[in-house]
């Protein structure tokens, strides 16, 4: 198997990419093509695998700099990673790579460049194609795709892989409907339809090997960084004083705190960067002055954390309105802080009083520490994917 | 609703302007008159608050913005009120390095996809702070040697369809002389509008098709005065040109 590094991608494709298949990312050309392409190309070559990475619409200097901006260096791939340059010859530029397509009009010679690079690579060749659309528009999207298909079974036979990135322009129906067939899986990516200005999903559409289908995934693309899943909004809630500003700031990466005298006063806002995840946090104060902007920001969130002392009793029936307040099939996550103190409710005492079952986890954190922090994130993030309200 | 072009009396035949959110096609041969238009109707939207959108792929930014400071001094302060953003497709393939917060290089006009993202982000962050906008895509012609017609209608088709959703009023150029008629044709299919110039002998002619309601639909006889165009021909009563 060969895994593309996306985070949750390869879970949805059973792992990874099968050895002798091939896999389109099938870009909405609204969304910038390359990025997860390139992005599984560098998680193959951090791996130590064979990549060929054939460039037919900038040049390989241009590349090496895409690499950079990622915050990755070219130069260290040296010994496993060969450019395949369909670039030069199209713009009339010297080319220095060793690999290149002379004729980047004809299929034919993209055939034989490959051939080339393909018998150069010692085994299980990773081959990565910048834009299968220019391409097709170059060579002529019929000749294009039969070379293609010639192409994939010769990767097939060396029990390598094909990975597209493909501008999903409005070609004709005929041609979209040939590349849905001659291609092992595809991954739609398209912007986040009635909140352009988030981010972009992808969502795999056909996995020949067996998988998952139809789920959504948002993620945006981080220069440096590369590709993560976002979660554009996680609400925090709960009583006064209960530690929701001390957990906001130890799981951020990046916070603006609001408080004054102590007290948290309006809306604060933190951004976390976790295991290929990245959300936005926004904490809501515990004041009754603030229920109404709970209700409205519950209304579009993803997840709730829900924050209380776990030493106070006598304050879990104000946390538990809030929670009937927010929640509307929300994923939710309580966040029992606190435990440090004298005197901590047990589970089951929360549960109870909160009224709540197991489906609803508690996780028990020190916020002041740090201690559980990361975990709740976890335990919330994968309620999220799993929901029905993420998967668009 | 109305976006003028900057120029009086071809406001005037357009009867105020080109219909806001309507993309037009600037189509004329080299060093007639082209730039000009493109120039005086990116001055006239900034004059009206419309921020600017320019897409190059023949000349540089810096090129662009000297052209436009010389032709209204204000330009400089539209720039640093941070209502113009440049899509450079051309600085990046002649290796000039200059930098500046309102501009992206695009490494290359076959990469497309990269252009039309960069105008759509361009965009995000113009309608945010403006109804109204302007884009100005000079020139089609460029995409198009590098691929062919039908690649750059696909992507027009996209671009277009996303300018008109988002309410900017656009102004794409393709050079006369460069291309088969059917390209052409391909490409004014996409467009609301073209306005049209030639070299009749020694006379210079422009002429209006489509852009919702105008004046007169014959050729017009112009003058090319420095950085001005003139519409010298009658149209008031066209039976009299």
């Amino acid at each position: 198997m060969i895994e593309t590094g996306i985070p949750k991608l390869d879970e949805y494709l059973g792992g990874g990419i099968p050895e002798g298949k091939s896999l389109l990312f099938c870009i909405d050309p609204t969304v910038e093509e390359s990025n997860l392409g390139i992005h599984t190309l560098h998680h193959n070559l951090e791996k130590g695998r064979n990549c060929i990475y054939v460039v037919s619409k900038s040049s390989p200097k241009q590349v090496s700099k895409t690499f950079e901006e990622f915050g990755w260096r070219m130069e260290k791939y040296r010994d496993n990673l060969i450019l395949l340059d369909g670039y030069s010859p199209l713009v009339g530029a010297p080319s220095e790579e060793k690999y290149v397509v002379l004729e980047p009009h004809d299929i034919l010679s993209y055939e034989d460049a490959i051939q080339d690079a393909i018998e150069a690579s010692p085994n299980r060749p990773i081959i990565v194609f910048d834009s299968l659309s220019n391409i097709l528009d170059l060579c002529g999207e019929r000749d294009a795709l039969q070379g293609i298909t010639r192409i994939n079974d010769e990767i097939g036979k060396r029990e390598g892989v094909g990975i597209y990135n493909f501008a999903a322009w409005p070609y004709k129906e005929s041609i979209l409907y040939r590349i849905k067939r001659i291609f092992d899986a595809i991954i739609d990516v398209t912007p986040i339809p009635g909140a352009m200005f988030v981010g972009q999903k992808y969502t795999p559409s056909k996995i020949s090997w067996g998988g998952k289908t139809g789920k959504s995934v948002m993620f945006k693309v981080y220069k440096p960084g590369g590709i993560r899943i976002y979660i554009p909004k996680i609400i925090i809630i709960g009583p006064f004083q209960a530690g929701k500003t001390t957990f906001i700031r130890s799981l951020s990466t990046r916070f603006t705190p609001v408080d004054r005298l102590g007290a948290t006063v309006s809306v604060e806002h933190g951004i976390v960067d976790c295991k290929g995840y990245r959300a936005e946090l926004f904490g809501i104060p515990g004041q009754e002055r603030f229920l109404p902007i709970m209700e409205k920001m519950g209304k579009t969130a993803f997840g709730i954390f829900l924050v209380i002392d776990a030493t106070k009793p006598h304050e879990l029936e104000h946390a538990r309105q809030l929670l009937r307040n927010a929640r509307n099939n929300i994923p939710c996550v309580i966040v029992a802080n606190k435990q440090d103190l004298q005197g901590v409710l047990s589970e089951e005492e929360i549960r109870e009083r909160l009224g709540v079952g197991e489906e609803v986890p508690i996780v028990k954190t020190i916020a002041t520490q740090g201690t559980g922090v990361k975990e709740a994130f976890e335990v919330l993030v994968n309620k999220i994917m799993d929901s029905e309200v993420y998967v668009g | 609703m109305l976006a003028k072009t900057g120029i009086d009396r071809l406001d005037e035949l357009l009867k105020g302007g080109v219909p806001y959110g309507e993309n037009v096609l600037v189509y004329a041969p080299p060093f007639i008159g082209r730039d000009i238009i493109i120039k005086r109707f990116a001055l006239s939207g900034l004059t009206e608050g419309e921020p600017v959108i320019f897409v190059l792929t023949d000349k540089s930014f810096i090129e662009m913005r000297k052209e436009l400071e010389k032709l209204d001094k204000s330009f400089a302060e539209f720039e640093r009120e941070g209502k113009v953003k440049y899509i450079d497709v051309y600085s990046p393939s002649v290796e000039l390095k200059e930098e500046s917060p309102y501009v992206t290089f695009i490494d290359s006009p076959v990469n497309r996809e990269r252009i039309s993202a960069a105008i759509l982000q361009a965009q995000r962050e113009f309608i945010e702070k403006s109804e109204r906008h302007r884009v100005i895509f000079d020139s089609l012609s460029t995409l198009i040697v590098y691929s062919d017609a039908k690649a750059v209608f696909r992507f027009l088709q996209v671009v277009s369809g996303t300018c008109k959703r988002l309410g900017a009023t656009s102004l794409f150029s393709m050079t006369r002389g460069m291309h088969e008629e059917i390209e052409v044709q391909t490409i004014k299919h996409l467009m609301d509008g073209v306005v049209e110039m030639r070299e009749e002998g020694a006379r210079l002619q422009l002429r209006v098709q489509g852009c919702g309601e105008v004046i007169s639909r014959n050729w017009i006889d112009y003058l090319l005065e420095k950085d001005e165009i003139k519409l010298t021909g009658a149209f008031r009563m066209s039976r009299v040109a």
